[in-house]
């Protein structure tokens, strides 16, 4: 049994300043890390391969340097990696991701049968939580999004019982297996690698499925693939650093435009 | 005596082979360690022994009075080993005596003998009742080891006497040169008539044999191990200040850090050996004192036990039974035992025998890190942002410029600057450590040095992930690095904090990286005698202490500089805290201790802060960052931030710049 | 053949404007059809001259307009020739497939709000969407509606009538008690097919974004999350604005061969428009069968936070007090304060430290790492250790007595003074403000439109 984590190579984008003349991005230096929230994702499938013996394969789809986080993905204790890379699948939105996703996992399953996919909650430079869905819509596998703790895998009978932050509440909630799994960081701590692992995944085979592996529709993926395109980008504008009032010698004025502020930004509901 | 002559043979071989065998045994062990070359330079520790073992320097100095009464016993031993191999030899080989000697020096030897056993006599009874009396807090003092040890030498002394009193008795020779024992042979033997006293003469050799024969028997089983191991211990030790760690080889099969006893070098478990668990290590840890479970003492004790339990296991190559870390039983170190330690230094500095203690600490970490990834929470976060951003917050790399707007400043021009100012970490992204180093920068310039910096380009240089055993990252930080120095020509470096100038002055070198690395206070110092700097005369009335950072004093034995330039800006040298130089106390932040909590005990920077506190200061001058973060913490907790000014050396100077 | 190359118009070659492109994820090496474009390794394309036959896809495809077309002095020569020759020589073309495309997705009317609700207890973000939706109906003269899936919802028609919309599709059935993934983007997409909308708007909200990812991806269209924007443009498109990169760039989105256009909005960024409980519109009833048994995820426990320990990590707003809070008793008018602002109390290292709050309370380095909406700094100075915990929250407040404290650094708005008179101030003063709004009798409050 397979649990397939979908991973993610991202810029940094906390790094990411705009130059305040231009309004450019200056990404000099900014580098790529791995996708914070897939940490635990992958954290995650390693405790189930711990706990239920499953089989962890980490997937990710980007370019050819994706190679050095799907290697830190082995020095934590995957079993086998994928990069997903082909000029075909470059440009693609969330629907043409879960596309190239699906079918990577769909052809893993043919070796062996998949039981969950874990997907980390969202992505920091697309921050749009859309490609697991999408994956598990693809896939016809249930969805199960905001989990924060997974409860119980029953491999005999095929059903996983998770635990699911919502706002204000926590669900308990029991589907069928296959499942796609969203994880929110709250659900565990990463580990550390072992340098004996590092060592290892230093050289250890990451296996490439490019399109001619994939064989998919161009239509159907990357750039021709996406349904929504990008008009423009623009630099957001920044207040920062206003001091309000005079506090010490006038509390109330200082409070009463500090709550015209928080009212203009629509954030202090009355 | 000659009917017992067989006897003698068949109980004193016996004795010493099992002497021998039960050395060998134990001394054996020490091999299962890694090698590790300690021969070299042997004319300095030839003389380094006699200095430190002869000379008993470490043990007498330091203010511990009782280590006079070690003096006492040490020599008194020392003489009475002569008598002893006399007594032994002379037994089994009856024509083997000292009376063959000339008559001179024999006589002279007696009187020696005589003289060195009732003193050896009145320094048991001395530390017998100092034991019973008054125990001293760090030592391991009514300890079951210690009495029969204490008691053994009592009645080998007591032995001693029986014997010659009652030889004098008998035959009334070497009465003169022998006075105590002629007092005692008056004393108790007088009475007795001169028939009988064979008997007793017959009687006390005996004695004092067996007593002898025991005492060397037991010496390998007990604590006291150190009589055996302490002189050879003080030939192999460091001739270098420990300031350091060694390097890994990350190559494919590789164990790292130390798991287990045969991954210290032999030389870490001839250590344990050494140890007479005196506590002076645990007397003056910053740790121990403010109660936290780690006690350098009982982490090498822990050693010693868990050598004793696995060695012969391990050198069967069987399992160990007895995990070296994890805690929960003696011989078995618990983890955050080893996360305590704050790397100060100050066990290594008081060890009587050169103990290396934070080695073997930051190997053991190593070991929970690297082997096993089995770190504190905190610190998982921490690596990560070494790893990604090279900086312990994982602040974006280009905010390490921002201290720049604030100064004149320069980035370092290959071919062109002559030194780096290395501002570190504290240096760029701390919002106070940032005025010191705005106030280096306006110094340098006032004394017209051409240095620059290298902005967003510069590195962390890697001091925490060593000292907390992450010695992978480490590795890969301080080739990044080096690589950056030979790209930019980089030879001389100034630093503002001292934990960057031990790493690049010290752990560089391993690398082949020799740096001239130049801590501020120095340079600062330097600068006011050439006269570069021209400071304004105000003189500052308030009482000014200053506070020694382990990385700069204990490691590198920088302590007049700052206390020098502390003189040259207020007119008076500072006031010194009950600890100071090499005895100072720890801020708490060493170690990689900075980035974690301290819930066990009480804070150490607050245990210093009260410290500092009884000298009413008006102000406390630091020179590392880590030490103004925990000072001006440990104020704002007791409420005195605002009576008491923390300060770094080179902000009271750059105060009073012309 | 120099006749001829000058009737010819150059087409150039692409270049990238230096400092310019951001990564987006290699748009323009997909859109080469010569393989002209090699990424390097900080994803920036390198562009093959030799290779470039001057398409121009790959500059159209770039959203940070960070490539543009350089032809060599000869060309730029022709090129100024043509110019005050002949004129638009080459128009758009438009094939016969992009035609048909267009045409069918003309036939997609109407913009549509997905109405959130918990058992019945509607989610205020899907009447605040309501307000932009009925923008965009205008800009579109469209009807706007709304969509409400639950048991026993009905209420909800009227409310969404009172709140703009002019009709509600409503599917009310016992299989639809429990928001799940697999009936409810079903039963979505089976009204979409029926009724084909143009526009479908639905809460950024945990369970909102649930929701639309599985509905897009079995619509195959297009989904753009947690706009902070939404609006027509000429050609009638839905033009969607959201922050990317972190919060560091706005990009406008929008679908253009795919309907619906679907967007998600987070709560609190669109007004909540004035509520008219006299308005009428009318329901559709609709049904979707799906049997309970072939559900295959079941809810079987809902627990209430309320009364739980504290969720820092999750919380929107946060109020947290350091040292110059002075005793663990004074953190009871920080709780007031996260009371009225529905957020929960945090504290610094310092505070743990004086046995003030409990550990896991802790905002920092050692602590936790939060991003709430708000966050509000009360007498904390902003040791390095804090602020790397709470700096990439989207406002930081900051009071404190000390104006040299590190914290106004990066706060958004500060007020230096006392915390002790300020933060009454404020707890009195938006009491005193709520007192007024339920005073008044109408109820309503004064949108800023």
């Amino acid at each position: 049994m397979l649990v397939v984590t979908c991973i993610k190579q991202v810029p940094d984008t906390t790094q990411v300043k705009v130059d305040p003349i231009t309004g450019t991005l200056i990404r000099e230096g900014v580098p790529f890390i791995i996708n914070p929230f897939d940490t635990y994702a992958l954290e995650e499938s390693l405790r189930l391969k711990e706990k239920y013996g499953f089989h962890v394969a980490v997937i990710s789809m980007g370019p050819p340097n994706t190679e050095v986080t799907l290697r830190k993905a082995l020095s934590l204790g995957a079993d086998e990696v994928i990069l997903l890379s082909d000029r075909a699948f470059g440009g693609a939105d969330t629907l043409a991701t879960s596309m190239v996703l699906a079918e990577a996992i769909k052809k893993l399953g043919q070796k062996e049968e998949v039981a969950i996919v874990i997907c980390g909650r969202q992505t920091i430079d697309g921050d749009t939580a859309q490609v697991g869905p999408g994956i598990a819509t693809r896939l016809g596998y249930s969805q199960l999004t905001l989990v924060d703790r997974i409860e119980n895998v029953d491999l005999k009978a095929k059903k996983i019982r998770v635990r699911r932050r919502l706002e204000g509440r926590h669900e308990i909630v029991e589907t069928t297996l296959p499942a796609m799994i969203a994880v929110l960081r709250e659900i565990n701590r990463p580990r550390y690698p072992k340098v004996p692992m590092r060592l290892f995944a230093q050289d250890a085979p990451v296996t490439l499925w490019n399109n001619k592996v994939m064989g998919l529709r161009e239509d159907t993926i990357g750039l021709k693939g996406s349904a929504t395109q990008v008009r423009k980008i623009f630099s957001p504008q920044r207040e920062r650093g206003e001091i309000i009032g005079d506090g010490s010698k006038n509390p109330q004025v200082a409070a009463r435009l500090l709550i015209d502020r928080l009212k203009e930004k629509n954030l202090l509901s009355l | 005596m000659e009917l017992n002559q067989s006897l003698i043979i068949i109980v004193f071989v016996t004795a010493i082979a099992l002497f021998i065998w039960s050395c060998y045994r134990r001394f054996r062990l020490v091999l299962l360690g890694r090698p590790e070359n300690r021969f070299k330079d042997t004319g300095k520790r030839i003389r380094d022994v006699l200095y430190y073992a002869f000379g008993q320097r470490c043990t007498v100095s330091h203010g511990y009075f009782f280590g006079l009464n070690h003096l006492v016993l040490f020599w008194s031993f020392m003489i009475l080993l002569i008598a002893n191999t006399e007594f032994m030899l002379h037994g089994l080989f009856p024509y083997v005596s000292l009376s063959r000697l000339p008559p001179g020096v024999y006589h002279a030897l007696l009187f020696l003998f005589d003289v060195a056993s009732v003193l050896a006599l009145l320094a048991i009874c001395i530390a017998i009742i100092r034991r019973l009396a008054f125990p001293p807090s760090y030592i391991e003092a009514q300890s079951r080891d210690a009495f029969i040890i204490l008691g053994l030498i009592a009645f080998l002394m007591v032995a001693f006497f029986g014997l010659h009193a009652s030889e004098i008795a008998n035959s009334g020779e070497e009465a003169r040169y022998m006075p105590v024992s002629n007092f005692a042979a008056s004393v108790f033997f007088s009475h007795i008539p001169v028939d009988n006293l064979s008997g007793y003469i017959n009687a006390f050799w005996w004695i004092h044999a067996i007593v002898l024969l025991s005492f060397l028997n037991y010496l390998p089983y007990s604590k006291h191990m150190h009589i055996l191991a302490a002189i050879p211990n003080l030939f192999f030790r460091s001739l270098t200040k420990v300031n350091t760690q060694k390097r890994e080889d990350f190559k494919k099969g590789n164990t790292f850090g130390v798991g287990q006893i045969d991954q210290f070098t032999w030389k870490d478990l001839f250590d344990s050996y050494s140890c007479t668990e005196c506590g002076r290590c645990s007397d003056n840890c910053p740790a121990t004192n403010t109660g936290k479970l780690l006690n350098p003492r009982l982490v090498i004790h822990d050693i010693k036990v868990n050598v004793l339990k696995n060695g012969h296991l391990i050198d069967k190559k069987k399992e160990a039974i007895l995990p070296l870390i994890g805690g929960g039983r003696e011989g078995s170190i618990a983890d955050q035992v080893l996360w305590a330690c704050t790397t100060c230094g100050a066990c290594m500095e008081v060890c009587p025998v050169f103990i290396e203690h934070v080695p073997k600490i930051v190997d053991m970490r190593r070991n929970m890190v690297e082997m096993n990834a089995r770190v504190p929470d905190e610190l998982l976060a921490l690596f990560e942002n070494f790893e990604q951003r090279s900086n312990p917050w994982g602040i974006i790399p280009a905010e390490r410029i921002k201290w720049a707007a604030q100064a004149d400043v320069k980035p370092f021009e290959v071919g062109m600057t002559e030194y780096l100012f290395f501002t570190g970490c504290f240096g760029a992204f701390d919002a106070r450590s940032r005025k010191v180093t705005v106030a280096i920068s306006r110094i340098l310039n006032a004394a017209g040095i051409s240095w620059g910096i290298l902005g967003k380009d510069e590195l962390c240089c890697g001091d925490s992930l060593r000292r907390l055993g992450n010695e992978f990252v480490f590795d890969r930080m301080v080739r990044e690095n080096i690589k950056l120095f030979n790209e930019k020509g980089i030879k001389k470096i100034i630093t503002m904090c001292p934990h960057c100038y031990n790493t690049l002055k010290n752990d560089y070198r391993q690398y082949g990286m020799e740096l001239e690395v130049i801590h501020h206070t120095a340079l600062v110092n330097d600068l006011i005698k050439a006269g570069k700097l021209k400071l304004n005369s105000a003189k500052y009335s308030g009482n000014v202490i200053f506070h020694d950072s382990c990385y700069l004093g204990r490691y590198n034995e920088i302590y007049e500089a700052p206390r020098e330039v502390i003189a040259s800006v207020t007119g008076q040298r500072p006031s010194e805290m009950e600890h100071c130089f090499d005895r100072s106390f720890c801020c708490g932040a060493g170690g990689g201790r900075m980035w974690m909590e301290e819930s066990e005990g009480k804070r150490i920077n607050v245990a210093r802060v009260e410290e500092a506190m009884k000298k009413e200061p008006g102000m406390i001058c630091v020179c590392c960052p880590y030490c103004m973060t925990m000072f001006e913490d440990g104020l704002k907790g007791m409420k005195a931030d605002n009576r008491v000014l923390v300060l770094d050396i080179a902000e009271i100077v750059a105060n009073v710049l012309i | 053949m120099e006749e001829e190359k000058k009737l010819r118009k150059p087409r150039g070659a692409a270049r990238l404007i230096p400092g310019k492109c951001i990564a987006c994820g290699a748009r323009c090496q997909s859109a080469c059809p010569e393989d002209a474009i090699e990424m390097n390794n900080r994803g920036e394309p390198v562009i093959n001259t030799e290779k470039c036959i001057g398409c121009r896809r790959c500059v159209k495809v770039c959203p940070a307009e960070a490539l543009e077309m350089f032809y060599t002095p000869e060309e730029q020569k022709i090129l100024a020739q043509i110019a005050t020759s002949a004129k638009g020589m080459e128009a758009e073309e438009i094939s016969i497939e992009q035609a048909a495309a267009i045409a069918e997705i003309k036939e997609y009317r109407g913009v549509w709000v997905f109405v959130e609700h918990t058992e019945g207890e509607p989610a205020t973000v899907s009447w605040e969407l309501l307000g932009v939706g009925a923008k965009l109906a205008r800009s579109l003269d469209v009807e706007l509606c709304s969509v409400v899936i639950g048991e026993k919802v009905e209420h909800l028609c009227q409310e969404s009538f009172s709140y703009g919309a002019s009709r509600v599709y409503l599917i009310d059935d016992a299989v639809f008690h429990y928001y799940r993934t697999e009936t409810y983007y079903k039963a979505i997409c089976h009204l979409v097919k029926k009724y084909r909308p143009e526009i479908l708007l639905m809460g950024a909200t945990g369970l909102g974004r649930d929701l639309a990812g599985a509905v897009a991806t079995k619509l195959n269209t297009g989904l753009t999350a947690d706009c902070t924007g939404l609006e027509i443009d000429d050609k009638g498109f839905l033009l969607q604005t959201r922050p990317a990169f972190g919060g560091n760039i706005m990009a406008t989105i929008f679908t253009e061969r795919t309907r619906p256009q679907m967007a998600t909005v987070r709560p609190h960024v669109m007004l909540l428009p004035e509520k008219d409980p006299l308005q009428k519109g009318e329901i559709f009833r609709e049904s979707f069968e799906i049997k309970e048994e072939n559900v295959a995820t079941k809810v079987l426990e809902v627990v209430n936070d309320q009364g739980r320990e504290c969720d820092l990590a999750a919380a929107e707003v946060i109020v947290s007090g350091g040292r110059g809070m002075n005793g663990s008793e004074n953190f009871s008018l920080l709780q007031q304060l996260a009371d009225e602002l529905g957020g929960v109390v945090g504290c610094s290292r310092a505070a743990v430290e004086a046995g003030w709050m409990p550990a896991e309370r802790q905002v920092g380095q050692t602590g936790k790492t939060v991003r709430p909406k708000i966050y509000i700094a009360c007498g904390i100075s902003g040791a390095i250790q804090h602020l790397v915990g709470m700096q990439s929250s989207d406002i930081i407040i900051a009071i404190n007595q000390d104006k040299q404290a590190p914290i106004f650094e990066v706060a958004t708005y500060g007020i230096v003074g006392d915390v002790f008179q300020v933060v009454p101030a404020i707890i009195n003063q938006i009491r005193e403000l709520r007192t007024e709004k339920s005073c008044d009798l109408s109820g309503q409050i004064s949108g800023k439109e």
